[in-house]
């Protein structure tokens, strides 16, 4: 089972094979997401990216100002989580710094429960195995628990 | 920046409203079923310097009525709060004081 820990020389993240291509196949996804290079699922662009005010003029000058940085930075994110795994197989790194795990896992969250449409009543109810979206609810979970784990050992290292 | 016509008022010219710190623009986070209610703390003590007990209230807050205000002031500073809190993922938007 995937786990952040602390240990003497920083935060660790170790994945098994099965958990780390999970992570490779859907970082692939953000990325051409993001780029838009695959097919725009408007209501996980406008998850990922609100609008800023209720006016429509106001978003729009607002998404001008800052929406390449907000794509930069969470290309960036992809990229340095991406890094950290290998091409194939398990994945064991150092985390020197949090951040980009926690944006990226923030994301890809984002990104599954908006298309799976959750709810906070479906998000804490018991996976139905009959239900066609419950592997992918079971993905969301997993991803969930992973952070939950990195943020513990930020909490125990008295960051958080 | 064109004025618009808000219910009840006319909107002010944008730009001219950082003098007026009585009226400040907020910053506004709203629930959504997704995000781990601890992720959402860290978020607002990592952004924002709040101690835990202040971003685990502001937390609550949002959790429980469904928004909070979690920083204000002029707007530039809105709006960089606003794209920190977009880049962490939390659904973030900006209004005027009312």
């Amino acid at each position: 089972m995937a786990v952040f820990e602390s240990t003497a020389s920083g935060t660790l993240v170790s994945l098994e094979e099965g958990e780390a291509d999970v992570l490779r196949t859907l970082l692939g996804e953000m990325k051409q997401l993001i780029t838009q290079e695959a097919a725009v699922d408007h209501a996980v662009i406008d998850r990922l990216f609100p609008a800023a005010y209720a006016d429509p003029k106001d978003a729009q000058a607002f998404t001008e100002m800052v929406g390449d940085e907000l794509r930069a930075g969470k290309l960036h994110a992809i990229a340095q989580v991406r890094d950290a795994l290998a091409d194939e197989g398990p994945a064991t790194a150092q985390v020197s710094d949090p951040d980009p795990w926690l944006t990226v896992l923030t994301d890809l969250r984002l990104a599954l429960g908006t298309r799976l449409e959750v709810t906070e009543e479906n998000m804490d109810g018991d996976l139905d195995p009959e239900d066609p979206k419950s592997n992918a609810m079971a993905v969301l979970h997993w991803l969930g628990w992973l952070q939950g784990s990195l943020l513990e050992t930020l909490h125990t290292k008295g960051e958080g | 920046m064109e004025t618009t016509v808000a219910p009840g008022r006319i909107e002010e010219v944008i730009g001219g409203e950082e003098t007026q710190p009585d009226r400040p623009w907020l910053v506004i986070v709203w629930n959504d079923p997704i995000n781990l209610m601890s992720y959402v703390t860290w978020v607002f003590q990592k952004l924002f310097g709040y101690s835990l007990q202040k971003a685990t209230r502001l937390m609550l807050q949002v959790h429980h009525e469904g928004k909070s205000v979690v920083s204000s002031g002029s707007r530039e500073k809105a709006e960089l709060d606003c794209f920190r809190l977009h880049a962490h993922g939390l659904w973030a938007t900006i209004a005027k004081s009312d």
